[in-house]
């Protein structure tokens, strides 16, 4: 109950009219509530009540990645170019690089985690997390300030393509330690192989059927039906999954006729399912998970700030509107939320203790500086390339509610 | 040229299609199920109940041709998934799946409410209280003799003295005048039926459901002495009823007028408002021993006849309701114990049959007494066979105030509910096709629908 009335209170503070006004891009601030409620803190949200929600957790994140895969590539109606894509994964790899590297190093410094697959585990989970900029802060921005050009829409580009390269990496990462319960024998190198085949065979079937002439409700039937089933053959079987979720999304979007519409339909489930899992992992933080976790923390945000800065040299290098946005509009793409929770989520599930935790940790406080330096770059570099409307934000935004409206 | 016309043979091709689909998802959770043994329960769930739901869609879509309802598909993919048959979903996971039941029955309830309108109440008034009145006496004392009559038949019958027989077969009888809100639903929200038939049929299935709980709680009492020889006459439990009737309908009209207010001030995010009420509200209900069926139907009731609002929220639990009821009634077949049907069929058919046949002549003379319309005269009856969980929810009540010969009762209850449960939603469908109340205009299809815009391009672009 909890739960729903949470989301039904976020929604109305998040939603519509007033995401321009109120509530932060990332949703830390749920994140925060959750973590104050948490056994932590208060100890309203106990940690039986924690356990007991897991099969919640799961439903919304499996439902949160299904709909990043949907509306992955897209942004708004238009299909993102090959040069967005291949720069948001170029941007993924970087980051995703230097933060684990970085990570890597101090934990093996730290002597944090008993085993080196700990160690790596860690490092690729903190990586993961770490590496992508969340959708909503860039649409924030740009619809807050009415923002309309090349470097806009770039940004945004790139912002709705960079989710795929930390979700293979998490069903990488995942298939390093399988499930003891899983009889089977597989090879480590099948088991994101298995991941993305299902995830896709699941997209597949699911678009086949929204072929057809389905009434409205059925179509809602087929698509909750599909991502439930990937979601809990997934968790049965060990896997990860975020990653078979988005393949999954990513299949229908491809290979349905009606991916626009599927995308409008979806979209408005989005918040209401990500605020209640935005508060159950606030109160799943443990500060208290690894010894020396300031400095593991510190050290992956700093080298995500770093790589983030050298990406925006990659950028000026490829756009002239990025160039005028200065030296540090890679910082525009500072911002993590969504998928950066729902990452260090499901490693807290999967890994719970040290790793899991500290992955989680690290997730939250990444977007929590995102959150201080994202949206403030991104004005300044929109401002800087001239596509900001010199009128005034506030004046700016009562046009983009016109605009809405 | 070819004799199968292109529209029957796309028929064919999707029907191929969603028939090699629906067996590759079962294969898949087939695969799973047997492959790995299950180490965290609650998330199999999440599974089962992601199959019900495409498995429910797609048999529905797939027995649609036959003229079959929906309801039935349902039912057929929760039974062939269910425990007994490929054991996709397990009794356990079937267990799990209350709280979707709960919610669906507080939608239902809701929605049965919602569509009761006093003025078409008030026309059919003298049809109501005709029917009411002979269909309970009629088949309270008919099926109570029907019992009596295969009494050789029933097992555990054979050896009771006469005394307690006869509290026995007064219970069954009482049984056998519950009807099915859900079923009765599910078929008027496929069919978007209109018409004296359906009018007439949801008023009285609603209204006969406060009824036969005060019908039950009298033949209960009264049985009392006949079955366990040291009790007494008493006439506590009409205290506890009244207590029950009057804190659901004082319950459910405040929760009314709250939801009239709601929709009419804010109108917004009722997809979360419908889920708390389904889960909180009915939680709560229960904490206070209250009916949740009664109450939210009453509730219903009042947004739609003292509020314009009625309509609005009609639409958002159509919205919100479908895809919980596929679940809930695929997981009524689920549920459904096979073995036990097996085993007890012949008898089942018998009782299920006689009750049937009894409705079928109640409806016949309450028409004739109340000068009912034609339509209603032939096809009256035929709303009124379906049986699903009120009559579950009686007989889990008999076991448990009599335990020596409620159980084996309850088994013999659940046989014939299943029967009734299958049967029922066909005759149902037949009748509204039949007397033309079907809807002809075919349901909005997903691609027919224009897009709402996404959120972003009206800023961005």
């Amino acid at each position: 109950m909890g739960l729903l009335v949470l989301s039904y209170l976020g929604s109305f503070l998040v939603g519509g009219r007033t995401v321009r006004g109120a509530g932060l891009p990332s949703g830390v601030e749920f994140v925060a509530l959750g973590f104050v409620l948490g056994p932590q803190v208060l100890d309203l949200v106990g940690g039986d009540m924690l356990a007991s929600f897991e099969p919640v957790v799961q439903v919304a994140l499996g439902w949160l990645a299904f709909a990043v895969g949907l509306d992955f590539g897209y942004s708004g109606e238009r299909r993102a170019s090959i040069a967005s894509i291949a720069l948001a994964s170029l941007g993924v790899l970087l980051t995703g690089g230097a933060v684990g590297g970085v990570t890597w190093v101090v934990v093996r410094a730290l002597h944090v985690g008993a085993t080196r697959t700990e160690q790596l585990l860690l490092a690729g989970g903190v990586a993961a997390a770490c590496s992508e900029t969340t959708r909503h802060a860039v649409r924030w921005v740009v619809q807050r300030h009415t923002a309309r050009g090349p470097l806009a829409e770039r940004l945004n580009e790139i912002a709705h393509a960079d989710d795929l390269l930390p979700l293979l990496a998490v069903s990488m990462l995942f298939a390093v330690v399988p499930d003891t319960h899983v009889p089977t024998k597989i090879p480590l190198i099948d088991w994101p192989a298995i991941t993305i085949a299902l995830g896709l065979l699941l997209g597949a079937g699911a678009a086949m059927l929204v072929r057809s002439e389905l009434r409205l409700e059925e179509t809602w039937a087929v698509l909750f039906g599909v991502s439930l089933i990937a979601i809990g053959t997934t968790a049965r079987l060990g896997l990860s999954t975020l990653t078979a979720s988005f393949f999954a999304g990513l299949a229908v979007s491809l290979l349905s006729r009606h991916g626009k519409e599927l995308r409008a339909m979806v979209a408005p489930t989005e918040r209401p399912v990500l605020l209640p899992a935005l508060l159950l992992a606030g109160a799943h933080l443990d500060f208290r998970a690894a010894p020396n976790l300031p400095w593991i923390a510190a050290a992956a945000i700093g080298a995500r700030l770093a790589a983030k800065v050298v990406f925006g040299w990659v950028l000026a290098a490829t756009s002239p509107s990025a160039r005028k946005a200065g030296s540090l509009v890679g910082l525009s793409l500072a911002s993590s939320g969504a998928l950066a929770m729902s990452i260090g989520l499901a490693f807290a599930l999967r890994f719970p203790g040290t790793v899991g935790d500290t992955v989680l940790v690290v997730a939250a406080l990444s977007a929590t500086v995102g959150e201080f330096v994202g949206p403030v770059r991104l004005r300044n570099a929109l401002q800087r390339a001239g596509e900001i409307d010199l009128a005034g934000p506030a004046s700016a935004g009562s046009k983009a509610r016109r605009v809405e409206a | 040229m070819s004799a199968v016309p292109a529209s029957a043979r796309r028929g064919l091709f999707a029907h191929a299609k969603h028939l090699i689909l629906l067996g590759g998802f079962g294969g898949l959770l087939f695969y799973v199920t047997r492959a790995v043994p299950e180490m965290n329960g609650g998330l199999w769930t999440i599974a089962a109940i992601g199959f019900l739901l495409l498995a429910g869609t797609l048999t529905s879509e797939l027995l649609a041709p036959l003229g079959l309802p929906h309801l039935t598909g349902y039912l057929l993919a929760g039974i062939a998934s269910g425990p007994y048959v490929l054991r996709l979903v397990d009794e356990h996971t079937v267990k799990n799946l209350s709280p979707v039941n709960t919610l669906a029955l507080s939608l239902i309830a809701l929605a049965g409410g919602a569509e009761l309108d006093m003025a078409a109440i008030r026309r059919a008034s003298r049809s109501l209280a005709w029917a009411t009145l002979v269909q309970c006496l009629l088949v309270l004392v008919l099926v109570t003799a029907a019992f009596f009559a295969v009494r050789p038949l029933i097992p555990f019958a054979r050896n009771l003295p006469i005394g307690p027989f006869l509290g026995v077969a007064l219970l069954w009888g009482a049984l056998a005048v519950t009807r099915s809100p859900s079923a009765t639903l599910g078929i008027l929200s496929q069919t978007r039926a209109s018409g004296p038939l359906a009018s007439f049929t949801l008023a009285f299935v609603m209204t006969s459901d406060v009824v036969v709980v005060v019908l039950f709680a009298a033949v209960m009492a009264c049985v009392r002495p006949l079955i366990d020889s040291g009790a007494s006459f008493g006439l506590d439990s009409f205290a506890t009823l009244a207590h029950d009737l009057f804190g659901s309908i004082a319950l459910g009209t405040t929760l009314g007028l709250v939801i009239a207010a709601y929709l009419r001030l804010v109108n917004r995010q009722m997809l979360v408002v419908l889920l708390a009420l389904g889960f909180g509200a009915s939680t709560i209900l229960d904490y206070l021993q209250f009916d949740s069926l009664l109450t939210f139907m009453v509730a219903g009731f009042i947004v739609r006849n003292l509020s314009k609002q009625g309509h609005k929220l009609l639409s958002y639990i159509e919205r919100t309701g479908t895809v919980v009821y596929v679940v809930f009634f695929a997981t009524a077949g689920a549920d459904l114990n096979v073995p036990l049907l097996r085993e007890l069929w012949p008898v089942a058919l018998v009782l299920a049959g006689s009750r049937a046949v009894i409705t079928y002549v109640g409806a016949r003379i309450a028409g004739r007494l109340a000068e009912d319309p034609p339509v209603l005269r032939r096809w009256g009856w035929s709303g009124l066979v379906s049986q699903a969980g009120l009559s579950l929810g009686l007989v889990v009540i008999i076991a448990r105030e009599f335990p020596g010969v409620g159980t084996p009762l309850r088994a013999l209850a659940i046989a014939t509910v299943a029967i009734n449960q299958m049967v029922g939603p066909i005759l149902f469908k037949l009748a509204l096709d039949r007397s033309g109340e079907t809807s002809r205009i075919p349901a909005p299809s997903f691609p027919s629908i224009p897009p709402p815009p996404l959120p972003e391009s009206s800023v961005v672009e």
